[in-house]
């Protein structure tokens, strides 16, 4: 058995001086590999939240000016850019919304408020379950078959 | 200035998830059917007429879930990629990077407001 003092200084550096911290450096393969492109699209999804909502904000304007100017905008939606773009962004949110709440359990603590967190495949139904009803039902109504 | 931003935490997290959640949820329906369905003249014109949109948007339900809509996925989107940018370049530019999307959705945010009032006005 040692009968040595202990070193609990022993991390100390022997003379003051700046902290010897690596500069930061992106991971081993980063961005090709595993599941970094994934996480990049993500991130990258924020491009479709960012420019739908500029759409949108353009169709609630043109419905202020009146009737013509939601015609025209109307008509602008026929526009094959916006057409490509719309078609990219349908794919991209909805992806992104899946990936969302596929991720969600793992956001969650172990108790919700008072009560035990459900199963992670209930979490994750659930909120799968509400998207796809929004959608269903929001589409038949906005597209007239409902009311 | 740190202990304002400390207290504001809270808000400005609720601004990002909320516009995850939010643009998520609700964006996809807009896409889908005035994007898509009145792009490629699949929706009955009628329905995506003046008078229905224009009552539909002036309801007060209808005026919330817009401003829900455009609002809050600016902030999300903006936080989205801030955080790509500063994976993939790094922290050099990070302050202009930020400024120019927090600056975006704070804009669009006051744009949208306004959008909605004049529909009431």
């Amino acid at each position: 058995m040692s009968t040595s003092t202990p070193r609990v200084d022993s991390m100390k550096p022997a003379t003051p001086g700046p902290t010897r911290t690596a500069p930061p450096r992106p991971p081993d393969k980063f961005p090709s590999a595993g599941r970094y492109p994934a996480y990049l699209a993500f991130g990258a999804c924020g491009a479709f939240l960012m420019i739908s909502a500029l759409v949108l904000i353009g169709a609630v304007w043109a419905v202020g000016n009146g009737e013509a100017a939601w015609n025209d905008y109307r008509e602008l939606l026929s526009h094959p850019v916006f057409l490509v773009y719309h078609v990219a962004a349908f794919i991209g949110l909805t992806w992104f919304t899946l990936r969302l709440f596929r991720l969600f359990p793992a956001t969650q603590p172990y108790r919700i408020g008072p009560l035990k967190r459900p199963a992670d495949a209930v979490m994750v139904a659930g909120l799968y379950g509400l998207f796809f009803t929004v959608l269903a039902v929001g589409t038949l109504f906005l597209g007239g078959a409902l009311l | 200035m740190k202990t304002l931003m400390l207290k504001l935490e809270p808000i400005i997290w609720g601004l990002f998830s909320g516009g995850m959640m939010v643009g998520g949820i609700l964006l996809p329906v807009f896409v889908l059917v005035v994007g898509l369905g009145g792009g490629f003249g699949a929706v009955d014109g009628q329905a995506l007429g003046y008078d229905r949109i224009q009552a539909l948007a002036t309801h007060p339900i209808g005026s919330l879930l817009l401003l829900a809509a455009m609002a809050l996925p600016l902030w999300g989107g903006a936080h989205h990629l801030r955080h790509l940018w500063i994976d993939l370049g790094g922290l050099k530019s990070d302050g202009l990077v930020g400024a120019l999307c927090y600056g975006v959705a704070l804009v669009g945010s006051l744009v949208a407001i306004l959008a909605v009032f004049r529909l009431h006005g």
